[in-house]
């Protein structure tokens, strides 16, 4: 019971992660490569504010979904805008997104310098509560809440709201949306920017978790999103959800009963077996193509 | 700055980006050539004799062959399950293959776990350069043989090379092996230069500078990766001899400048150097011909020979009927109209022919073969060429190349024979390039051989599809809508180029709606109407059919008087083709 709750934490952030990372790719066909760097950055930027200013946790996740959402802009009209045209522009994108991702954690360095940092003490509420005989503490409980709050609150966006529509029209088809008189730049760039605020909070979310963030923190989490995604299925977002939770639970379990140093295995295993099998993933669509 | 190991740096990277470039030029973005990499170097450290018994160059080579050979397993290993994905997908599969590999390396008591192993240095700078300029000739000579066109195909355009007969799977098996070795050279290389290597030497963060270098560099040229490399490499030793301070600011520039690359330069630095386009020349052309070198011609079924027999074909989408029932024989030497509103599975039904789709029920058997279970290139091979209602060129290359690529199937493998310079294979590419030429003239674009294809107008786009498909010198010919964006007088001349092919024993399926051109051109003419044949026979009998004039010609009938060649008002309803 507690490794099932231990891998619902994790997991939730995997999510969280993830759905980041598959909302861009699942709306706009690009896979954007420095997201990871906005999970890593966000991680060092909540640390700074609540160094500065000693705020509450509640508040510097406000801070840090805001700042997210402007890098994310950023990172839109920077890495991806000014390649649109071009016929390989998923894979130019990809590259320019890889540089991006150098060059925010280059000017993370600068400011906060290469060591390890932490929350300081009392940022976060202490304590912990028992569930059916398994312990979780007070900041635990607060990711699975707020993680799986995000994936709904944007699932509800995507499905009713108009921006969410013009989303889903996007994805269909760009030039059709175009047509029909949606900015399809303006969508665009909304994207990006949801993406990238929900990769923040999972970065402070997981410095909470773990109590540590460092630079490097992006690229651990970058392989498993990938994995996430394609075990959910590319572009689906109840599939990020339910893939991250499987990864979160399935690691617990791996390190129990097989050993941590197999812990990152399991992530390649799934989505190895994954791809081979149902190359859709669990939720996914499978496109066809036509002539 | 150029110090030993800087430049065994510039080449071992170089190295290690052309085994990214092995799979791009074919399109394909794999991320495992670390994994390939890794498990090569670890193998043929453990496997490899020592120095001191064999001498330090007879040890390199055998760790070398050992290398690419492990390199190239895991390749196949890898590459067999995942031939089916493309794009991202097949870039995280393979990133999760190779990071496996890394973990499982990691794992092992053999290899040292985390520590890693030592190994004897063996590697210099000359070693390092004389393998980088042989892998560079490699590529260097793949560029312009037929194996290397048949990968630009690809690249470019998947469906249409299967349609020209390039077996797609193939060659990209073909690629990613190539890959694989390429990557276990890399590997083995770094191993004996290094003297001590780790799992973590071949993590996802080492692909990550193997792909960027390689499309820095840019995969049109085949020294891009070299120039890739070395700007890579070189950036952090100029920016030190400058000054720059190392932390945050070395790494920042190095995005910076990759930023700069990838947004300005699309082709990577490779394209600042100019392109040597392929010309004809017309003078060599007459000699070829004159002196009966030319590429094999197919012996085409004798006139009146049954060339396509369909019984009962269906094809049905989900419940919608978009082909039922079809019946209908295609003789050697004909040419046959495919008529019939939009939406009444024309295109459908040209697509079961060609094998692009499967049949739900009934049989097709087109020149000996059975399809539906028969791939395509199999199909094109048995001699069944065409072209798609929205031209799929291979746009990016000029006139004169997409023809070339459609001599596939009847030109001779010419890689392993340039690699040697025989003066065969050059006889072999003369010959290709005669047949592409005349195709060309045939279809009479031979003036505008080297203009990009996507810079041709609309109707030379899809007399250029023609071209390229007669090059694979086929007996059966299937066009789709061929006069769409035609005018008059073109639609005219191309009329007159079927009939030519005609009267040399092709045999022609057409699609199109341009009625008066049909009536004028075919032997035979079906017409379809709601997936279902409503009438078959000659010219003059379709024209007098009471069903045919009421369900599709009736409109026509009566603007024929006004113009000599009427459109079907419904033409399309496609906005984007064109159509005048």
């Amino acid at each position: 019971m507690q490794q099932l709750l231990n891998g619902l934490f994790i997991g939730s952030i995997y999510a969280l992660f993830a759905i980041g990372f598959t909302l861009v790719f699942g709306i706009l066909d690009r896979l954007n490569l420095a997201h990871p760097a906005v999970f890593a950055a966000s991680a060092f930027v909540g640390i700074g504010l609540a160094e500065a200013f000693e705020l509450s946790i509640w508040v510097i996740l406000v801070l840090v979904f805001l700042f997210g959402a402007v890098l994310g802009l950023v990172i839109e009209r920077v890495a991806f805008r000014p390649l649109k045209n071009r016929p390989d522009a998923h894979f130019a994108g990809l590259i320019a997104s890889i540089a991006m991702a150098g060059m925010i954690v280059a000017v993370l360095q600068a400011f906060f310098g290469p060591q390890t940092r932490r929350f300081p003490e009392g940022t976060a509420p202490e304590g912990k509560v028992e569930i059916l005989g398994a312990s979780a503490t007070y900041v635990q409980l607060a990711i699975v809440v707020i993680c799986i709050g995000l994936v709904i609150a944007l699932n509800v966006l995507v499905q009713r709201s108009s921006l969410g529509r013009s989303m889903r029209a996007v994805a269909e088809n760009p030039t059709a949306a175009r047509v029909l008189g949606i900015n399809v730049d303006r969508v665009t760039a909304m994207t990006f920017s949801i993406s990238s605020a929900l990769g923040a909070v999972a970065g402070v979310l997981f410095a909470l978790n773990v109590n540590s963030a460092q630079l490097g923190m992006g690229t651990a989490i970058e392989l498993k999103g990938l994995a996430v995604i394609i075990v959910g299925g590319m572009g689906s977002l109840p599939g990020a959800l339910v893939g991250g939770l499987i990864l979160g639970i399935a690691e617990v379990f791996a390190i129990q009963y097989i050993g941590s140093s197999w812990r990152d295995f399991i992530a390649f295993a799934l989505l190895f077996v994954i791809l081979l099998l149902m190359p859709q993933g669990i939720f996914g669509k499978r496109k066809v193509r036509e002539v | 700055m150029f110090t030993e190991s800087v430049l065994v740096f510039i080449a071992l990277n170089g190295i290690f980006a052309y085994s990214f470039y092995a799979v791009l030029v074919a399109g394909q973005l794999s991320l495992g050539q670390a994994g390939f990499a890794g498990i090569a170097a670890f193998v043929a450290a453990t496997l490899a004799p020592t120095p001191t018994d064999w001498g330090p160059i007879p040890t390199l080579i055998v760790a070398i062959v050992i290398g690419m050979v492990v390199g190239s397993l895991a390749a196949v290993i890898l590459g067999l399950p995942t031939m089916r994905l493309r794009g991202v997908f097949l870039a995280i599969a393979t990133l999760g293959f190779a990071e496996g590999i890394r973990i499982f390396i990691l794992n092992q008591s053999w290899t040292g776990g985390a520590q890693g192993m030592s190994v004897p240095k063996i590697v210099g700078p000359e070693i390092a350069w004389v393998l980088l300029i042989v892998v560079a000739y490699w590529f260097w000579r793949q560029g312009r043989s037929r194996y290397g066109r048949a990968l630009e195909a690809i690249r470019e355009d998947e469906l249409a090379a299967r349609s020209i007969g390039i077996d797609v799977g193939r060659h990209r098996l073909t690629a990613f092996v190539s890959a694989g070795a390429i990557a276990g050279l890399y590997g083995v290389l770094w191993a004996y230069f290094m003297r001590i290597i780790a799992p973590e030497d071949f993590s996802f963060s080492t692909a990550i500078d193997g792909l960027v270098t390689a499309v820095v560099g840019g995969s049109t040229n085949f020294f891009g990766p070299i120039l890739g490399s070395g700007f890579q490499t070189m950036l952090p030793e100029i920016q030190r001899a400058v000054g720059i301070e190392a932390g945050w600011l070395r790494p920042f520039i190095s995005g910076l400048l990759l930023l700069i690359v990838i947004l300005y330069l699309p082709g990577g630095i490779a394209s600042l150097v100019p392109r040597r386009k392929q010309k004809i020349d017309v003078a060599a052309l007459g000699l070829a011909e004159a002196s009966g070198e030319s590429v094999a011609m197919r012996e085409h079924p004798a006139k009146g020979e049954v060339v396509v027999q369909l019984n009962a074909l269906a094809k049905e989408y989900g419940g919608v009927h978009a082909v039922q029932g079809v019946d209908l024989t295609v003789r050697s030497g004909d040419v046959v109209g495919l008529i019939g509103p939009n939406g009444a599975g024309k295109t459908t039904l040209v697509n079961m022919i060609s094998g692009l789709i499967p049949p739900s029920s009934g049989s097709a058997t087109v020149l000996g073969v059975e399809v539906g279970r028969t791939p395509v290139h199999k199909i094109a091979a048995a001699g069944v060429t065409r072209t798609f209602q929205h031209s799929k060129l291979f746009n990016r290359l000029s006139a004169l190349e997409n023809v070339l690529i459609g001599t596939h199937l009847v030109a001779k493998p010419t890689f392993l024979r340039r690699l040697l310079w025989l003066p065969s294979a050059r006889r072999d590419e003369q010959a290709a390039l005669a047949q592409a030429a005349r195709c060309l003239d045939r279809v009479g674009l031979l003036e505008k051989a080297n203009v990009e294809a996507k810079g041709l107008s609309y109707g030379d786009q899809r007399r250029l599809e023609i071209a390229r498909a007669l090059a694979a010198d086929p007996s059966l010919l299937i066009l789709d809508e061929p006069a769409a964006g035609m005018n008059h007088v073109e639609a005219e001349e191309l009329s007159a180029l079927i009939r030519s092919l005609a009267n040399d024993g092709l045999t022609i399926i057409f699609i199109e709606h341009n009625v008066g051109m049909v009536l004028g051109t075919c032997d035979h003419i079906a017409v379809l109407n709601f997936g279902q044949l409503l009438a078959s026979g000659t010219p003059a009998e379709i024209e007098a059919d009471e069903r045919v004039i009421e369900a599709y010609l009736g409109a026509v009938q009566e603007a024929e008087a006004e113009t000599s060649a009427p459109v079907v008002a419904d033409a399309s309803d496609d906005p984007n083709q064109g159509r005048a």
